[in-house]
């Protein structure tokens, strides 16, 4: 597939990480220069480096990472010509459908190669990919991607709407991958494709639960077996590291606290409004002594009154009112997934074949079988 | 190329599927008799060379393969549980009845359709509750099993149902995530952590399909059976030159392991017996270098981790024989655990972009009239932490 050499050559396709959101793919090319956000980078300052190295711009004000391509690296970088399928997705696929090193598998359609190269990589050199799309510009563009990473002996690329004409394959592979708007169409074609001596495997991937409806009913219609329907997604999870939450008591305290300050407040407005109030009447006395005077409760220090509260002494070091706690409380590292999630991508809807003396009672007829195979027969050679 | 199509072979281990839904394994070898319990038993001899995935009939003891069950379309009607009284007066066949039509010889349809025949309310039940009726029955009764194919996904969806702690909450899809986010290919070079019971391994030597190499640390003397990669009956080249153990002391470059001696004491004579013995140990100490040499050249393509230990600890070993630009892959089942490890792969620029996701899987049950999530999911199949070596 891609250089698995140590270090970057002339002509490698490399990953360029600027971050977590830009990730580019790019062909070395002595003479260039990458020009990013984060300044300018001549391809020929690549050439040599280590994969996995941090490479700074011309300027050195700026950095990037090189990484080797990886079907998944490759997936985030890629030009998106359609939906692309997520990892989550890819990898519950190739499980289910127990693609191994040597699987022959069918996928219909390419679009943007991203299932294509993951699969290419989990087959090896010994297995191979029959991938068709309907729309000859995907197809044009995935041939050259395919030539240029080194799958072209691995996929064998066709431009084909398989719900009409089929797959021009017989008795061929161990799993078939649907990624079709109706998919129910192409199932019968699938019936043929797939081989005839073991548990072969299919896969339809749908975003509706209505094509899942038809298609179910496509599958067992054409005996197809244990056939079930999931949904696969990963939740990315955030990290932070956070102070540690207080305890209930420090604000209960702080509280108290300044509730006393509170009352502590009220009882000396009252005490100055007194004294003032006295020194006005003193005021007033001076010029008309025959007022009587007011009997006068008020405290001339109102911190010193029993019947003011006082700040509760608390003993106990964890229970410190927040004047008291240190300036760096202890963190902890806590977790939650991110606010919004892909919520859904496709459902999966998987089912298998067994060879035909042991398949269920199949209810469809037998005469659209053996035209779909005499055509089958007759394209099997266009295709390869 | 063709794979092989995989049939059943003495020493095979081989995964089986009862009506109801319950699994278990047989360590197969072709003679004697299986005894399935209450279902009946066959000769082991029926089985060998048989495709795996096939369902079988136990008929007057021998095996009979029989069709898959297809879905049926159940009718729509009228009919509700408003005048369905729950008791126990409402099935008149008693158990004592149903054992003696068993031993009697009775089929299983004819006993399930005498219960019908006596249920006092069966008449009024939905189409809906009358097939969920029988299929009950069903899978009560029918002497029907079937063979587990040794896919990775069917051995890995087999342990996590049957001892989910023992594989410590690896689910299938989070197993198959590891591969994908690790890119596990043939040809490649893994190190590998595998507390799992060879779950790991046994996913690894799928997907390298007899090239590349998984090396796996072990916490104990000697390589432990990883009594897992059995259930896959690997053909000996899947295995032989791909994997190699060592264990934390040894593969420690500070440390001198110490070898039990491979030259007889001087002057003595040696029978021949120790000299078998000390041509062994030679043996076994040359791999051992040999795999020690390896893992310090380094180079290694991904870290792949399902272990017990703090897994920062366990990067911080094995991250300077991990190739720039490989992965590194974990997975605990307590997310608590990765979060710390990931705050001090964060601080480190050893790592780049230390992420944690969890994996979520939910089955349907797609039937006409009748779609909708199944009712009781998987709560946890862990948690993912990845990174890349810069």
């Amino acid at each position: 597939m891609w250089s698995v050499a140590p270090t970057v050559a002339s002509g490698d396709t490399v990953i360029l990480w600027l971050g977590r959101d830009i990730i580019q793919a790019l062909v070395v090319t002595p003479g260039k220069v990458f020009n990013g956000r984060y300044g300018a980078f001549p391809h020929d300052a690549l050439v040599g480096v280590l994969y996995g190295s941090k490479v700074f711009s011309q300027k050195e004000r700026g950095f990037l990472y090189v990484l080797r391509p990886t079907p998944e690296l490759w997936t985030l970088a890629l030009p998106h010509r359609t939906q692309i399928l997520y990892l989550a997705d890819i990898a519950f696929v190739t499980s289910m459908l127990a693609v191994r090193p040597g699987s022959t598998v069918i996928e219909a359609g390419t679009g943007s190669g991203s299932f294509s190269h993951s699969v290419a990589r989990t087959v090896g050199s010994k297995g191979h990919l029959f991938s068709f799309d309907f729309h000859q510009d995907r197809v044009d563009k995935a041939r050259i991607e395919f030539l240029r990473h080194g799958l072209h002996q691995r996929i064998t690329l066709a431009h084909r709407n398989v719900c009409k004409d089929g797959f021009g394959l017989l008795d061929r592979a161990d799993a078939v991958f649907l990624d079709l708007p109706a998919p129910w169409e192409a199932v019968p074609h699938v019936k043929l494709a797939l081989r005839s001596d073991i548990s072969a495997r299919v896969c339809c991937f749908s975003p509706c639960i209505e094509q899942v409806m038809r298609t179910v009913a496509a599958l067992n219609e054409n005996a197809f077996s244990e056939i079930q329907t999931y949904e696969s997604l990963l939740f990315p999870q955030e990290t932070y590291s956070n102070p540690a939450p207080p305890p209930v008591s420090q604000i209960t305290n702080a509280l108290k606290e300044s509730e006393i300050k509170r009352e502590q407040r009220r009882l000396r407005q009252i005490s100055n409004a007194q004294l003032r109030k006295r020194k006005r009447d003193e005021d007033a006395d001076d010029q008309n002594l025959k007022r009587p005077r007011l009997q006068d409760p008020a405290p001339s220090d109102p911190g010193s009154s029993s019947s003011v509260p006082q700040p509760v002494p608390d003993a106990d070091p964890d229970h410190r009112a927040p004047a008291d706690l240190p300036d760096n409380p202890p963190k902890i590292v806590v977790s939650k997934t991110i606010p919004e999630v892909r919520g859904h991508t496709s459902y999966l809807t998987f089912a298998i074949l067994l060879p035909s003396e042991f398949r269920p009672r199949s209810h469809d007829a037998t005469t659209l079988d053996t035209n779909i195979e005499q055509s089958a027969t007759k394209q099997e050679q266009s295709v390869q | 190329m063709r794979l092989p199509p995989r049939r059943i072979q003495p020493g095979h281990t081989v995964m089986i599927k009862m009506p109801s839904g319950e699994c278990r394994s047989i360590k197969f070898d072709g003679v004697g008799t299986i005894s399935l319990g209450k279902f009946g038993s066959f000769p082991a001899a029926e089985l060998v060379g048989q495709l795996y995935g096939l369902r079988y009939d136990i008929a007057e003891k021998t095996l009979k393969v029989i069709a898959p069950p297809s879905i049926e379309d159940v009718e729509d009607t009228d009919a509700t549980n408003e005048l369905i009284r729950d008791s126990s007066s409402i099935q008149e066949v008693t158990y004592q009845e149903i054992e003696q039509l068993k031993s009697a010889g009775v089929l299983p349809e004819e006993i399930i359709n005498k219960q019908i025949e006596s249920h006092a309310s069966f008449a009024l039940k939905t189409e809906y509750s009358k097939d969920k009726y029988k299929k009950r029955k069903q899978a009560k009764f029918l002497k029907h099993f079937s063979t587990i194919e040794p896919t990775i996904h069917n051995v890995c969806d087999y342990w996590f149902k049957k001892d989910q702690s023992r594989i410590r909450d690896i689910r299938p899809d989070a197993l198959s995530q590891m591969m994908t986010l690790a890119n596990v290919h043939p040809g490649g070079r893994y190190l590998v952590a595998d507390d799992v019971s060879g779950l790991l391994i046994a996913c690894m030597l799928e997907r390298l399909g007899g090239e590349g190499r998984v090396m796996n640390i072990c916490d104990v003397e000697s390589p432990p059976v990883y009594h897992i990669v059995s259930y896959m009956n690997f053909e000996p080249q899947m295995v032989d030159n791909v994997l190699v153990s060592l264990n934390w002391a040894t593969a420690d470059e500070m440390h001198e392991p110490i070898l039990a001696a491979t030259e007889p004491m001087d002057g003595q004579k040696s029978s021949d017996g120790q000299r078998i013995r000390m041509q062994k140990r030679k043996l076994a100490e040359s791999a051992l270098f040999e795999t020690r040499e390896e893992l310090f050249r380094g180079n290694f393509d991904g870290i792949l981790i399902a272990s017990q230990y703090e897994p920062y600890s366990v990067t911080e070993r094995l991250i300077p024989y991990l190739a720039g630009s490989g992965s590194i892959v974990i997975h605990s089942p307590y997310i608590q655990v990765l979060t710390e490890a990931q705050s001090k792969m964060r601080a480190d620029p050893k790592y780049l972009a230390p992420s944690i996701a969890q994996p979520w899987l939910r089955q349907y049950q797609i039937l006409p009239g009748r779609t909708h999530p199944m009712m009781n999911t998987s709560g946890s199949g862990g948690f993912l932490l990845s990174a890349t070596r810069m």
